[in-house]
């Protein structure tokens, strides 16, 4: 998935750009947010494939702006980025809906696996959804609109 | 430091053992021996006084009977004067009877004779050559002319024998004549004797100028002065301690002094003190002995109880003192595991960043490649040490992390067997390798617990992992795992045992402790056993450590059925 949307939101700004640099060099289109508030407006703003979420930051962290990405109700799969203790943190995040995590500090290998991983989910949901709606407008035309307003 | 803290300790037990030993001695020996001499000193001066009464009492009677006895024969002597006319007693035949009649059952009298007034012998009758004597210049002849009636002293008289006589004065029709009588003196001896006192035991009389009238068995003779004689006359019975001497050996006598009526004799009772006080001395001797056995026994009866007491207090405090350790350890691990999960946490996004830098310069190497050859390399060289260095760290920090108290514990039933069969199934692959056995002594009949599988797995990975590495020298060995129920039945028991390289004595107490290791830098962190510890007593178990040096060291392990009740609730 050369070329994939990524958002990467850390407290850490050298982390993050770090991380966006190191992207951008495996040809990645990427972004840099610091914080939740910054990842919600991007997102509102911006299309993404994947966003790569640090579990620990202040203000709103990493399981609250989880939630309110799900509640923008997109395709966009989120990667956890956590600490080594935080499992149960992990847990809950997967079961609200989060891709997967990895434990910082990673391999990028390790972190572009999960990322490709992510996007062909996105994909295939988002291929699926289309196809549906597709579906629904070859059985009734006059629906059309309604489904892509 | 630790011998030091020891042989302190076992002074203060022994010092602890001597106060215990000192009070009960006060407190029980002191009064019973106090009491039991006293009582004893007591008892016998109280016996003494009984003993000494009674001797008086039968020297008093004795006195009695001796002075009945000369009594008895001056009412005889008086009676005969009375009854008979001189005539009839001239008469020899007659004279002889009535001897004869007097001492046919006891021979009182050795002679008796008539004395007319001017002190010729008129008759006679007895073993001595006297009937021509004249006694008219005797001292007793005056005596009895004058009082009537006489019992002379002791004295030799014509016969030059020690010998006492009894008179009478008769008025028959103006004449007076006098009847005259000895008495005999071996028969009053025995008489005066005839008092039962031991064997050391003496009876004498004394006159009134403290002549011997009968000798005493030890020493004096009769008809001389008796020496400490006090002369002086009364009524009353006296008692006093004597100090004799036979060769220079001191003995202790107790004399009894009492004044006949008539003539004014002194009787005298000599005694032993020792012979006397015998009885005394034997029950004072046999009430000691008991008493100090009793002392003893109760003194042997103290230290038996004394260091029963102190082996119990003993075991009380070093139980005391291992419960303190675990609660020191438990308190320890808990701030310690806070801190260290915090400080992890921090370091943690350091390195993360170090992490994206290290990609950062790899990625730009790889696109720009370095001209220059040596630095290439040192450059290469450097990326590659900060990769190891930094997954190090993070080995480390992924490691301390686990201390941060789990907020939520999977609690499901496990089958412990089954559960370290798995176990042994993921080590053993590796172990095999290393020429390492593995023996499961496991119990059939255990029943399933309630626990957290995935934490009591990374407990036993922990221990096997040890155990592996204990054999690291001698490249072989056996590592036994078995399981049964407690002594109690109120849980279970895990050992995991090794023949490995076992543990120094002084390290015992430090392995549970965070970051303590034996191992090479970058082999151990030191945290394995720590993560144990605190998950074994969150599950509400119990590790105990056994070790020597080069043969092996045993963990034993105990769980309870079910964990602790908050556990359980929040789990
Ligand atoms: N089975 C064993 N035999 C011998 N020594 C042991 C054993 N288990 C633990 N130890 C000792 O306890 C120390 C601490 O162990 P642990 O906490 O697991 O840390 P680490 O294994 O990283 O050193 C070890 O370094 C070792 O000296
Ligand atoms: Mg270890």
């Amino acid at each position: 998935m050369i070329g994939a949307k990524i958002l990467i939101v850390d407290d850490e700004e050298i982390f993050a750009d770090n991380m966006a640099r190191l992207l951008q060099i495996r040809n990645y289109k990427v972004t840099a947010v610091y914080n939740g508030e910054s990842a919600i407006k991007a997102l509102e703003k911006d299309n993404f494939d994947v966003v790569v979420l640090d579990l620990k930051m202040p203000g709103m962290n990493g399981i609250a702006t989880l939630k309110e990405i799900k509640n923008l109700g997109l395709f966009t799969e989120t990667l956890l980025l956590t600490g080594h203790g935080s499992v149960d943190a992990a847990v809950e995040a997967i079961r609200l809906g989060a891709y997967d995590f990895l434990n910082k500090p990673c391999d990028i290998d390790d972190l572009i696996e999960k990322i490709e991983g992510a996007g062909r989910k996105k994909d295939d949901a988002w291929k699926k959804d289309m196809e549906e709606k597709l579906k629904r407008v070859i059985e009734s035309p006059s629906d059309a609109f309604k489904l892509f307003d | 430091m630790d011998q030091n803290l020891e042989s302190k300790k076992k002074t203060q037990y022994s010092r602890l053992f001597r106060r215990f030993i000192f009070l009960t001695m006060i407190c029980s020996l002191v009064p019973l021996l106090f009491a039991g001499w006293a009582i004893n000193i007591h008892y016998s001066e109280f016996a003494k006084e009984r003993i000494i009464k009674t001797l008086q009492t039968r020297v008093d009677y004795h006195r009695k009977i001796i002075e009945l006895f000369l009594k008895e024969n001056r009412t005889r002597l008086d009676f005969i004067a009375r009854t008979y006319s001189i005539a009839t007693l001239t008469k020899d035949e007659h004279l002889k009877h009535i001897l004869n009649s007097i001492n046919r059952d006891f021979w009182t009298l050795t002679d008796i004779g008539i004395i007319g007034e001017n002190g010729d012998h008129i008759a006679y009758v007895g073993p001595y050559d006297l009937i021509d004597k004249n006694y008219s210049k005797t001292f007793w002849f005056k005596e009895v002319m004058e009082k009537g009636i006489y019992t002379s002293d002791m004295f030799m008289g014509f016969r030059k024998e020690p010998h006492f006589i009894m008179a009478v004065i008769k008025n028959e029709n103006g004449q007076r004549w006098i009847l005259r009588a000895t008495v005999n003196t071996d028969s009053f001896r025995s008489l005066v004797e005839n008092v039962r006192i031991g064997k050391t035991g003496e009876v004498y009389i004394l006159n009134s100028k403290g002549i011997y009238q009968t000798r005493p068995v030890s020493s004096g003779k009769i008809l001389t002065a008796a020496s400490g004689f006090e002369g002086e006359i009364h009524d009353s019975l006296k008692f006093r301690y004597l100090d004799t001497f036979d060769k220079d050996v001191k003995i202790k006598k107790i004399v009894c002094e009492t004044w006949l009526k008539d003539p004014r004799w002194l009787l005298v009772v000599r005694v032993g003190e020792k012979e006397l006080f015998e009885d005394v001395r034997h029950a004072n001797r046999a009430t000691l002995v008991s008493l100090h056995l009793s002392a003893l026994i109760i003194f042997i009866v103290t230290v038996l109880i004394t260091s029963h007491m102190v082996s119990v207090i003993k075991k009380r405090d070093r139980e005391v003192e291992r419960m303190n350790n675990q609660l020191m350890q438990t308190g320890k691990l808990a701030s310690i595991g806070e801190l260290s999960a915090g400080v992890a946490h921090e370091i943690n996004n350091p390195l993360a960043i170090i992490m994206t830098e290290y990609q950062l310069l790899l990625d730009t190497e790889k696109r720009t490649p370095i001209t220059d050859k040596t630095f290439g390399e040192q450059f290469a060289g450097s990326l590659n040490q900060i990769d190891i260095q930094v997954r190090r760290c993070t080995h480390i920090t992924k490691n301390l992390m686990k201390f941060a108290r789990r907020t939520k514990s999977v609690i499901e039933t496990v089958n412990v067997n089954v559960f370290l069969r798995e176990v042994i199934d993921l080590m053993g692959r590796e172990a095999k390798s290393d020429g390492i056995k593995f023996i499961s002594l496991l119990d059939d009949n255990l029943p399933s617990i309630l626990t957290d599988p995935s934490q009591l797995q990374q407990v036993f990975l922990n221990f096997i992992n040890n155990a592996i590495d204990a054999h690291e020298d001698k490249g072989f060995g056996t590592i036994i795992l078995s399981t049964c129920l407690t002594k109690d039945t109120t849980g279970i028991v895990i050992t995991v045992e090794d023949t490995g390289s076992g543990i120094k004595n002084e390290d015992i107490g430090k392995i549970f402790d965070p970051f303590f290791t034996t191992k090479a830098p970058g082999r151990g962190t030191g945290l394995g056993l720590s993560i144990c510890y605190s998950i074994v007593k969150q599950l509400g178990g119990n590790i105990h450590v056994e070790s020597e040096i080069g043969k092996g060291t045993l963990f034993t392990l105990t769980f309870p059925f079910k964990p602790p009740e908050d556990l359980l609730k929040h789990g």
